[in-house]
């Protein structure tokens, strides 16, 4: 057990380690002179000049690196070139709204995934069951920015039941929760109903109906708990799918949190910000991804985690 | 040549300023409008009503298209942050609305000397700060030296003071301000209540790295409170006894707050003032102007852009554009009006000179001056340069076609396809290259192009000088070069007496349209749509004005 967490968060490390090469390339890929393209129409040389060596441009690309990385592991992502604030600073104050905004709808994706999962698999091969696959296939196909704006066109401009760009209160939660919801649920969905399916024509679910258990009870505490595992994991992923995946809906719904930070980076060239947001992103994924590995282990006993770690 | 590039890139700084500058070309005709369309209202009595005394409390919510980066009005590049800035403080000279004359404000008045060179102002006493300071003539002086000082990095604000030689209180409010050389535009400047206005010393010395977020000004809001990422909140001035002339509001704002909000996704912007949750969306387009026409709940605030939204530049250095009948050619080849309906949904107006008609100096002649669409007049200016059709349709001369490359951004991509399919008529085939604005005013700059679109907006005809001035031209990407052009231009810079100003734009006109250096398409309007629970709104060249402005509770 213990060798396997070492062997995760070893092979978690490579993974930001290749993470932080690529954003602290991004720099690099840009044509022309990124100082000039941050600095835009306004720079003057001595600007240029200044920003060229403040972000260590005028080194080799290897001592770059190093400084960068040495940096990176004191904490220091650098300065944005927009505000003037660390960008460690700038991240952790947005990153809560993200983790709020993630958390919201993974809950609503949980609730709505185990429902129609469930009802889909209780009346298999009949009209619900149709319906329930069919809107998660729905789920699967629809972009999240178009769903977005349709529900702000239904339930806040037409109705006017949820404020848009008010804050970020309850209320204001409900819609983008819904969207990321709708579009995580989908394959909670998928694998609650064959889970359940499966689980369902087993031997100690026809006992549990023999003894004459409430069938809301056989689902919920005899059949759905079986189904559970390999779910917990997808959920897992989705977390950390959701907290670097909201980019696009924070900005339709315009709700603070990184992915909005991260477009202002990119609209302004703020560089550093950027490279910020990415290796934290990233960092942020790789241990969630980590955790759920291990939480895996603990969860279910017969998974065996060093022979998985060998695989 | 390092020297030059230095200077010129400071002018660009100069006009990156003024790039989202609007000007208020039809206020009076938007306002006639509005009145004649509640004339044919039946309800006249909701007429009465209209008029009736301003509101007190409540708040001002405006939607703006990115977070500012700070409210440091020294350190900020973002005209954005300006905006929100403009209300944080006040300027010295104030721009009339109407006749666009340079009025006191601040100054109680002021003095240009003979040689205008040295100006003086007479301070208003009794105005203080948000902080309760005192605004005297040092406070200006300290402000100013600020903004001058290299180590502040005050790009913007800085660029507007680079014709100040030195700043004096000569006593408490008497301020002179000594210049290197005259300047017409500067008196604009000063005027501009978002870069120039005096900042609090005491508060940058408390708040230090941290003012930027702790602005402190003399304006009729003082700040509140900046939620990152959502909003930003002023609250009104108390104390504030000091708005311009052109207000019928002495005192106070009315309501009790002004709040901008970031909404970067323009589809949530329009939502936003649907559902009432911002009251002003500034930058509306064009298409989506109808419904907002349509619609009682709003009102559709229509300001033209001083200045260009599409030109095409020619660069003249290059071997077939170097030829003037060529470019001739180019300016008769395009139907313009055919470009206003398609883009801009008939939103626009049609350029034929460098300058938009709201300009100060600009010649009216220009209309009929300026080239026309007439395609079989383009064609024999080319014959009449030795070329000729071939096979394909395309000009030819020594076996070399008639091909031009393009270059452009996407946001207007669209444009230079239709350009592309007008020139082809006449035999001039357009290679269109798209890329970002930054590399695309790097070409330009270079030279390394054939044609390339540029928009801009400006205040004052000055930009002329920016444009086309054959050294000090830091956009002056055709490569103009023309000593009488550069005459003209030098003098409008430094001349005084406004008429004589105006003359020399005239002529420089003149030049600019008969060399043929630019293809000027169109200028566009601009939209700022505003929810009528909002009254009083007016606008200015440069920005909507708010200071007699009220809500409905």
């Amino acid at each position: 057990m213990g060798q396997f967490i070492v062997g995760r968060i070893l092979s978690g490390i490579v993974v930001i380690f290749g993470i932080s090469i690529l954003s602290f390339l991004l720099i690099h890929f840009i044509p022309g002179d990124p100082v000039r393209i941050m600095l835009g129409q306004n720079a003057t040389p001595d600007q240029i000049e200044r920003l060229t060596v403040y972000l260590g441009l005028d080194q080799p690309l290897l001592v770059q690196y190093g400084h960068y990385i040495s940096n990176v592991l004191q904490g220091d992502l650098g300065t944005s070139l927009k505000t003037g604030q660390p960008v460690l600073t700038e991240i952790l104050d947005r990153f809560p709204q993200t983790v709020k905004l993630a958390a919201a709808g993974i809950s609503f994706a949980i609730v709505i995934g185990f429902t129609v999962g469930t009802l889909a698999a209780k009346f298999k091969d009949t009209f619900i069951d149709r319906m329930a696959m069919g809107f998660a296939m729905l789920g699967v196909s629809i972009p999240g920015f178009w769903l977005a704006i349709l529900l702000i066109m239904v339930f806040s401009v037409k109705l006017g039941w949820f404020p848009i760009a008010e804050g970020t209160g309850l209320r204001d939660l409900v819609l983008p929760s819904i969207t990321l919801g709708v579009l995580a649920s989908t394959i909670i969905s998928r694998l609650t109903r064959n889970g359940m399916v499966e689980v369902l024509s087993k031997d100690y679910i026809r006992t549990a109906r023999a003894k004459g258990l409430d069938e809301r009870v056989i689902i919920v505490r005899h059949a759905l708990r079986n189904v559970l595992l390999p779910i917990v994991t997808v959920i897992g992923l989705q977390i950390a799918g959701l907290l670097g995946g909201t980019v696009i809906l924070e900005q339709v719904f315009n709700w603070p949190g990184l992915g909005t930070l991260a477009i202002g980076a990119i609209s302004s060239r703020d560089f550093p910000l950027i490279q910020g947001t990415v290796l934290f992103m990233g960092i942020v994924y790789v241990s969630i991804n980590i955790l759920v590995d291990i939480s895996y282990g603990m969860i279910d006993p017969r998974v065996d985690l060093s022979m998985k770690e060998e695989s | 040549m390092k020297k030059v590039w230095n200077k010129s890139l400071i002018s660009v700084g100069l006009l990156a300023i003024f790039l989202l500058i609007l000007s208020a070309c039809s206020s009076d005709g938007s306002t006639s409008e509005k009145e004649s369309e509640k004339g044919g209202d039946p309800g006249k009595g909701e007429e009465v009503q209209e008029s009736t005394t301003p509101v007190t409390g409540g708040k001002i919510s405006i939607g703006l298209n990115a977070e500012p980066d700070t409210l440091d009005m020294h350190k900020t590049g973002m005209a954005l942050a300006s905006i929100v800035g403009s209300n944080l403080g006040a300027a010295l000279l104030a721009v009339d609305p109407e006749t666009q004359d340079i009025k006191p404000h601040m100054a109680e008045s002021y003095e240009v000397s003979e040689d205008g060179k040295t100006l003086t102002f007479k301070l208003h006493s009794g105005i203080t700060f948000h902080d309760g300071t005192a605004l005297t003539a040092q406070a200006y002086k300290d402000t100013f030296d600020r903004a001058m000082n290299p180590d502040t990095g005050a790009v913007v604000a800085g660029s507007l003071l680079s014709d100040v030689q030195e700043v004096t209180a000569q006593d408490e409010l008497t301020l002179v301000i000594e210049l290197k050389k005259p300047s017409a535009p500067f008196l604009v400047f000063l005027a501009s209540g978002g870069y120039l206005q005096p900042l609090s010393m005491a508060a940058i010395e408390q708040h230090g790295e941290n003012y930027g977020k702790n602005p402190v000004g003399v304006g009729p809001w003082k700040f509140n409170k900046w939620e990152t990422g959502q909003s930003i909140l002023l609250s009104k001035n108390e104390a504030y006894k000091w708005p311009q002339y052109y207000y019928e509001n002495r005192e106070s704002p009315y309501p009790d707050e002004l709040e901008f909000k970031f909404i970067t996704d323009y589809q949530t912007k329009l939502a936003a003032l649907d559902t009432g949750s911002i009251d002003i969306a500034l930058y509306v387009e064009a298409k989506d102007i109808q419904r907002y026409r349509d619609n009682d709940k709003f009102e559709v605030k229509e300001l033209e852009r001083q200045g260009l939204g599409l030109l095409m530049e020619m660069n003249t250095e290059n071997e077939k554009l170097q030829d003037p009948n060529i470019r001739k050619a180019l300016n008769m080849a395009i139907d313009k009006s055919i470009l206003v309906q398609a883009i801009l949904a008939g939103e626009g107006t049609v350029v034929d000179g460098p300058l938009s008609s709201n300009f100060f100096g600009y010649d009216p002649e220009v209309e009929n001056y300026g080239y026309k669409y007439n395609q079989d007049e383009a064609i024999k200016l080319l014959e009449s340069s030795g070329w000729s059709k071939n096979g394909k349709g395309i000009m030819e001369k020594n076996g070399k076609e008639l091909s031009l490359e393009l270059l452009t951004t996407a946001a207007t991509n669209q444009q230079a396809q239709i350009i592309q399919a007008m020139t082809k008529e006449i035999g001039i085939s357009i290679e269109i290259q798209s890329m970002e604005s930054a590399t695309l005013i790097e070409k330009a700059g270079n030279g390394e192009f054939d044609l390339a679109f540029l928009s801009y907006a400006y205040s004052d005809p000055d930009i002329l000088l920016l444009l086309f001035h054959s050294s000090q031209g830091a956009l002056n990407h055709t490569r103009a070069n023309n000593p009488e052009l550069d005459a003209l231009l030098e003098q409008g810079r430094t001349e005084m007496d406004l008429e004589k100003r105006k003359e020399l734009y005239i002529a420089a006109q003149k030049i600019i349209v008969k060399e043929a250096y630019w293809v000027p398409i169109y200028t566009e309007k601009v939209f700022h749509v505003i929810n009528k629970r909002v009254h009083g709104v007016k606008n200015s060249a440069t920005d909507l004005l708010f200071h007699d402005s009220w809500v409905e509770q």
